[in-house]
């Protein structure tokens, strides 16, 4: 049962992985890129070390797999701030969008 | 003081449990490690400036984890659609929260929440965000996280503590 249920989460942390990466390349500007990387990937690291967690030999173990989360997340929320603002004082204007078919 | 001293002390023990995977073969280092650890943290951030409450911050993180998972899936979706429907734009919210920690916190939290990214924060507290979709309604987001926040911190939004 915990085999299965750490599986699963390696499992959905790959897909927010694999989302936040397309997201990336596709994306038009580096506002929209911001947001694909900065949550899908948060995400992704958050369910993987869950999943990790899971099968750690010992407590101490565990929670030192999922503290790496908020350090994670605190650091890429600075560092998407700092980009996003580094972007907008160079005067970056966001893409606008354009018609879809 | 002394209170803040010894739950500090017990927590930063406890991280060096942790760090050292349960092993106790180093605890002298461990002891020593926790107690300057204290020391730093009382003159970075003196105790005593915002009061956090135990439920106020297990409803904050309940919060949080629910929005940063509405926030991943959604940008997974746009991300993996054919047609992403993304319709950014950058939108100016005017601030009630004082300044420092809280502020902070919501510049930082509003990077994982559904489809915002803080773009610059003015003293004055004016916000810029930008939002993936501005037809979503970006502003509510972003005051239900203020809302939570000014809980979380105790203070009433629109003055000081």
């Amino acid at each position: 049962m915990i085999e299965f249920a750490s599986a699963a989460l390696l499992v959905i942390g790959a897909f927010f992985y694999f989302a936040g990466t397309v997201g990336l390349l596709r994306f038009p500007d580096i506002y929209t890129r911001l947001h694909a990387l900065a949550k899908a990937d948060n995400l992704g690291l958050g369910c993987v070390l869950a999943g990790l967690a899971l099968r750690a030999e010992t407590l101490a173990t565990a929670l030192k797999l999922l503290l790496i989360w908020p350090l994670a997340l605190a650091a890429s929320a600075a560092v998407a701030y700092a980009i996003a603002h580094r972007a907008e004082t160079l005067g970056i204007a966001p893409w606008r969008g354009e018609e879809e078919p | 003081m002394i209170a803040a001293i010894l739950f500090r002390g017990l927590v930063f023990a406890l991280l060096w449990w942790v760090l050292a995977e349960g092993r106790a073969d180093a605890w002298g280092l461990g002891v020593a490690a926790a107690m300057a650890a204290t020391l730093a943290s009382l003159w970075l951030l003196p105790p005593g400036r915002w009061r956090i409450g135990t439920l106020p911050l297990l409803r904050f993180l309940l919060f949080f984890l629910w929005n940063s998972l509405r926030g991943g899936l959604q940008v997974a979706l746009m991300a993996l659609r054919r047609w992403p429907g993304l319709r950014p734009a950058i939108q100016e919210i005017s601030l009630a929260l004082p300044p420092g920690a809280p502020r902070l916190l919501l510049l930082n939290a509003l990077t994982l929440m559904p489809g915002t990214l803080g773009v610059r924060l003015s003293d004055d507290g004016k916000l810029q965000v930008h939002a993936l979709d501005a037809s979503l309604p970006v502003a509510a987001e972003v005051r239900t996280l203020e809302a939570h926040i000014a809980r979380l911190f105790g203070v009433a939004r629109g003055g000081m503590p």
